[in-house]
């Protein structure tokens, strides 16, 4: 019902938080808390220390980042769904942030601890999969980055060493022609998804697709990048035929698992219609045009 | 680590604002706001439903926005401002959302109620004419077995448009 | 059978909307519900539940869970005075079964409780749970009803079988009727493990009062259970005292015992308060749920639709302990034919042990899980038949004054054309899909659910109303509010006939030592029971009151009225006294100005039980519900678009809190219908988190239509009838037939999940673009 105890620590600054982070390997980062407490008051996580990051400065900024965005790791979902400059400039993530449970996870949630969490079903490891970002992350002896793509490794796992703490996200700028698609089957409003598509196509003048993104959520370990279909999708016309080709490819290129909520059968045909939705859904936002961001 | 030693030596200081008023407590960091709102300060109108932030029972407003309190270490409310359902509306007066909740019956055993109308008061903030499809969505995180919905739909669209703070004020 | 006086039509207080007081309190959180009582150097309780399904305990160790510091007690079964429950599951002194209260060397479910601690705090209550050291040796189990009646199916108790009960119904000749019936429909249905999911988890503090009276203010339906607590620790049962504080919620989940027992112990053996309250994941766990039915139908009709013969068999999972299981199935044997005139009907409805998570009541009590199989069946009947859903039912509708497959004749108004009717009619125009891969349909199913106990039960409401000096009344009644308005109701029904003002009636309920028993909350029962009691304990006042009055008023009696808390002559405005006048002359002369009344419900003997002829429920309400859905094709999504929900009450009390019995209980059928599940495999639940046990949100119903028939016949007060348990019961079969008119298949299981629906539409064989026939 409630968290066992544990020793808490609230560091004002991040060299003080690395320091910690470094000295107290089995410590728990508290963000939003929004997935740590529910197991702590489950008593299925007891960590025997908690290093508290929401006060940290400067990790909550929005920036503009040279045409892309910069996100502090404690920019809470609320904020990705409702901030001016992340609707107009990363829709995709504005979206993304609003299928994310209830409003007051919303409130408390972070980028940063969603990303770290790394939840297969989750909305903004996949989008940040789609969407080429990269995560800045930082320990003790120095700073380094690793795109969203390599970040995930499996379950509940990502490349996070003992010591580091995620504190920012970039996303690239897009090209005029750009548009997204974010298309997920959930059992009810607000929960994981059972299968989530992200896509995000880049035209050119003439409507052929130069660049191609499509990632997979609740197919796998971590959200997959769909290869195969980005190559199908990749130089040629954006057709229905050609979309439901690459929607097609989509199910040999996952590895879902069954559970109570769905078998891997209906997860793997599902895959192929969401796929297809979320390309339809870029399509027709890809209009060609000057600075139009994904 | 051990319990009765943690549970009594480490508490410390938590000073916050409780439906306007000052509060200060002594709460051991690994106790929640819930906890301590119920069982330190007797607010027992924050419910505990199910401890995982989905049933929407304990919800308060932390700095006017809605949060699970089971979610939230109470040390991490010190500074802040904390309302539950007993800021809303003022001295002798219900808040016109609690009207409208009575008026609709948009409440029979009344457990997700306090939650409800606090995530109520803070879209209708923010959204003073929402249809009856953005009052659901916004509602949907907190859990009703009873009611079925609608009439709590109901008594929020009566309240739409009529612009009032936490006591019932024009805003 | 006699009826409380009623004062002539109009109403002027009964029928009218008002806002219930209770619901005042709730919208500014003053309600002390269960687990907000506090008192001085109070406990938490918590219980150590079992970890297999079936195991032997070969040795318990408290010793490291009793030295932690801050720890008060820690019991296992050797420390409960009498370690049984003891329950006569049929109610008709069939059979016996005791219950242990502790796991003592045997536990035959995953959470049955094992050992109890008592601790200064939750976190320390927690980690005294941890270090206790249970050595059990895991042992084959039974985790599957169909079988459990097997000859090599494990025992789940070692003196009886695993056939927990067999009720059966013959009437007519079934055989004969089938070969005669020119359409015959087989089909089995499922339903699955639902839970009550109360937004209010378990709770209760428990005290010892001065007077060594062992008091536990619980989240109770029944606070009859004082006599079960009693028996287990061994006191008298005037030492032991049980107090319901409004519920919040219940619908069957709180009408066992939950806390009660282990509070008690714990507050019994320390002397200090103890507050136990489950976790959301203790109670989906380990609280008892509904019954999953399993129900084999065949019925047969003539061309012309009429139904000749109902061919039934139902399986129930009891779990391992009786609890209400015998009754839940009883309830569905003599409605499993639902609301229709059917001559010939064998009925076969067993429920058997198991080593899964219990069962027991919810809302519904078996006549909900059949209503998806008879409504179903109508639906098939009338495809094979060329006939549409609304002809069929037209054609079978019970009727005042039939048998019933029972036997018994059906003594009120089903007014189930008029019902029909306003529901269909309540869809409007049929709605647009939202999406190119978007197919809408629509289905209706009615229902038949009795209310009021088992005539056998000798049911019984008793009621105390007396005037205060100030001409202000007081209502006490030992019922239980689990939020449906159960005490509000009481306010409503005394004002209309004593005219006092609803807001001067102050009403007392759910107090084993200070209110008057009532029976508890469940069946359906308590507007029809305390109601009456209440409606005769004010009739009664009454006529002791207007002699004094009409000679204060010197007008005849038969000219006087009391009303807007006065009495005064009927045609004359001028001529009023105000009722304290009243009551004071009546103190003067020494009539007494309160009562004790009770109301005594049908008796009658039980039913045959080869036959299962005879009578059973004292009346039923009927109702229809009507659904519109739309499906995604392409994932099998099935969203409600619209519902409207049609029930006869009889009389609506209060019109507003009998619409919201029927919005909520809908979608709870609803839930059922299309998300809701426990799943448990091997006796494992893998349902223990509430985000993983999905009840709608706001998000996933749209507004529902309530509609009320007033037939004016019903055995409740003013000839209402219950209406707390009829709305769940048609949603399933409603979803399932709109899910058919839209994509053409029929699922036979619950719940319907866009998986079970996109397979059943690709198993479907290819035809043309399947059109929605108008059925509706």
């Amino acid at each position: 019902m409630y968290p066992s105890p544990f020793a808490y620590h609230a560091p004002a600054t991040i060299e003080e938080t690395l320091a910690l982070l470094a000295r107290l390997p089995e410590a728990k980062i508290l963000a939003g808390g929004q997935s740590l407490l529910p197991m702590m008051n489950l008593g299925l996580a007891q960590p025997g220390a908690l290093v508290d990051v929401n006060d940290l400065p400067g990790l909550e900024t929005v920036t503009e980042d040279g045409g892309g965005l910069r996100l502090g790791a404690l920019v809470r979902h609320r904020t990705l769904e409702t901030s001016p400059l992340i609707r107009r400039r990363c829709p995709a993530l504005a979206e993304a942030a609003s299928l994310i449970g209830n409003i007051r996870v919303r409130h408390r949630g972070t980028l940063g601890g969603s990303l770290a969490h790394a939840d297969p079903a989750a909305e903004l490891p996949l989008v940040a999969v789609a969407l080429g970002a990269t995560l800045e992350i930082r320990r003790l002896e120095g700073a380094r980055e690793v795109s969203a793509a390599q970040f995930f490794r499996g379950y509940l796992l990502t490349d996070l060493a003992p010591g580091e703490l995620v504190t920012g996200v970039r996303i690239p700028p897009f090209a005029p022609g750009t548009g997204y698609g974010l298309a997920e089957l959930v059992r009810r409003a607000g929960d994981f998804a059972i299968v989530a598509a992200c896509a995000v196509l880049t035209t050119d003048g003439a409507g052929a697709c130069r660049h191609a993104s499509l990632a997979l959520g609740g197919v796998g370990p971590h959200p997959l990048v769909m290869r195969r279909a980005e190559a199908l999708l990749a130089g040629g016309p954006l057709t229905d035929r050609r979309l439901a080709e690459a929607a097609d490819a989509v199910p040999g290129e996952v590895a879902p698992e069954s559970d109570v909520h769905a078998t891997a059968a209906y997860r793997r045909a599902m895959a192929r219609v969401m796929a297809y939705r979320a390309l339809a859904q870029a399509r027709a936002r890809a209009v060609p045009g000057p600075g139009r961001a994904a | 680590m051990e319990t009765a030693a943690a549970d009594a030596a480490a508490r410390v200081r938590v000073r916050f604002a409780l439906n306007g008023s000052p509060v200060d407590v002594w709460a051991a960091p690994h106790e929640t706001l819930l906890a301590v709102l119920r069982d330190t300060l007797g607010a027992t109108e924050v419910k505990y439903g199910c401890g995982e932030g989905v049933c929407g029972t304990c919800t308060v407003l932390l700095d006017g926005a809605p949060i699970n309190a089971c979610l939230l270490l109470a040390v991490q409310a010190a500074g802040r401002a904390v309302t539950t359902v007993k800021g809303l509306g003022a001295e002798g007066r219900l808040h016109p959302l609690q009207g409208a909740f009575v008026a609709h019956e948009a409440a029979q055993c009344g457990f997700c109620t306090p939650g409800m109308l606090l995530v109520a008061h803070a879209f209708l903030a923010d959204h003073p004419r929402p249809t009856r499809d953005e009052i659901r969505s916004a509602i949907a995180g907190n859990l009703c077995r009873c009611t079925g919905y609608t009439r709590i739909v109901d008594a929020i669209e009566a309240c739409a448009g009529s612009g009032t703070d936490a006591r019932g004020e024009p805003a | 059978m006699a009826r409380p006086a009623e004062p002539p039509a109009p109403f002027r207080i009964v029928g009218r909307p008002l806002p219930r007081f209770d619901v005042a309190d709730k919208v500014q959180g003053t309600t002390l519900y269960a687990a907000d009582w506090r008192l001085p150097g109070m406990l938490a309780g918590r219980i150590l539940r079992a970890v297999y399904p079936s195991a032997r305990i070969r040795r318990i160790s408290v010793e490291k869970a009793r030295a932690l510091p801050g720890v008060a007690a820690v019991l296992t079964a050797d420390d409960v005075p009498q370690n049984a429950l003891h329950e006569d599951p049929t109610g008709l002194g069939l059979s016996s079964f005791a219950t242990p209260v502790l796991a003592a060397d045997r536990v035959r479910y995953q959470g049955e409780p094992v050992a109890l601690v008592a601790a200064e705090s939750e976190v320390l209550a927690q980690a005294a749970l941890q270090a206790i050291e249970v050595d059990y040796e895991p042992l084959p189990g039974v985790f599957d009803a169909g079988t459990a009646l097997a000859a090599d199916a494990p025992r789940v108790h070692p003196d009886r079988e695993n056939l927990l009960i067999h009720w059966k119904l013959r009437q007519g000749d079934v055989e004969g009727a089938f070969r005669q019936a020119d359409a015959v429909v087989e089909r089995t249905y499922r339903t699955q493990r639902v839970d009550h999911a109360a937004l209010e988890p378990e709770a209760a503090v428990a005290w010892v009062d001065g007077d060594g009276v062992v008091t536990i203010r619980a989240a109770t339906q029944v606070i009859e259970h004082f006599r079960e607590i009693a028996e287990i620790l061994r006191l008298p049962h005037n030492k032991v005292r049980v107090m319901a504080p409004f519920l919040g919620g219940g619908f069957g989940g709180k009408e066992d015992m939950t806390v009660e027992p282990y509070a008690a112990l714990l507050a019994w053996k320390t002397r200090r308060p103890v507050r136990m309250m489950w976790t959301r994941q203790e109670s989906l766990l380990a609280r008892p749920k509904r019954h999953p039915f399993t129900m084999a139908y065949k019925t047969g009709a003539t061309r012309d639709g009429r139904l000749v013969a109902q061919e039934i068999s139902l399986l129930a999972d009891a779990g391992p302990y009786p609890l209400l299981s015998p009754r839940v199935v009883f309830a569905a044997l003599v409605v499993g034919c639902g609301p229709y005139r059917v001559p010939n009907v064998k009925i076969d409805a067993r429920a058997v042990f198991t080593n899964n998570v219990p069962t027991s009541a919810m809302r519904g009590f078996g006549a909900m899980q059949v209503t998806f199989a008879y409504e179903s069946q109508m639906d098939l009947l009338a495809e094979q038949l060329g006939m549409s859903a609304l002809e069929i039912r037209s054609r079978n509708f019970l009727q005042k004054g039939d048998r019933l497959p029972t036997g018994e004749a059906l003594e009120t108004e089903a007014a189930l054309p008029r019902i029909t009717a306003r529901a269909v009619d309540a869809l409007g125009e049929r709605s647009r899909p939202s999406a190119p891969s978007g197919r809408v349909g629509r289905g209706i199913a009615c229902n038949m659910q009795p209310y009021g106990r088992t005539v056998w039960f000798r049911d019984r409401a008793q009621a105390w109303i007396g005037f205060e000096a100030d001409g202000a009344l007081v209502i006490r009644a030992g019922i239980t509010d689990l939020g449906g308005g159960q005490a509000a109701s009481l306010a409503q029904l005394a004002a209309e006939v004593l005219g006092v003002s609803p807001d001067r009636i102050a009403v007392h309920i759910g107090d084993s030592a200070l209110t008057p028993l009532a029976g508890g909350t469940f069946a359906t029962r308590q507007l029809y029971m305390s109601g009456n009691a209440v409606v005769k304990a004010a009739g009664e006042l009454r006529a002791m009151m207007i002699p004094v009055a009409a000679s204060l008023l010197e007008a005849a009696e038969p000219d006087v009225q009391f009303a807007g808390n006065h009495a005064g002559v009927i045609g004359a405005p001028e001529r009023t006294i105000a009722l304290a006048r009243v009551v004071k002359e009546c103190a003067r002369r020494g009539i007494p100005t309160s009562l004790l009344s009770g109301f005594q419900g049908e008796h009658a003997a039980p039913i045959d039980l080869e036959t299962g002829q005879g009578r059973t429920f004292p009346d039923y309400t009927f109702g229809c519900h009507a659904v519109e859905v739309e499906v995604d094709a392409e994932t099998g999504t099935v969203r409600v678009l619209k519902l409207a929900a049609c029930h006869d009450v009889g009389r609506a009390i209060n019109p507003q809190s009998v619409e919201g019995q029927i919005q909520g209980g809908a979608v709870m059928g609803a839930g059922q219908a299309l998300m809701e599940e426990v799943a448990v495999e091997a006796g494992i639940n893998l349902t223990t988190l509430f985000a993983g046990y999905l009840i709608p949100t706001a998000m996933d119903m749209p507004d529902v239509r309530a509609l009320v028939v007033e037939s004016g016949e019903g055995k409740g007060p003013f000839s209402a009838r219950g209406i707390g348990e009829p709305p769940t019961g048609p949603p399933p079969a409603a979803v399932a037939a709109a899910i058919q008119d839209a994509v053409g298949v029929r699922l036979m299981e619950l719940p319907m999940t866009s998986e079970r629906v996109f397979d059943a539409v690709r198993a479907r064989p290819a035809r043309p673009e399947h059109e929605a026939r108008g059925k509706v």
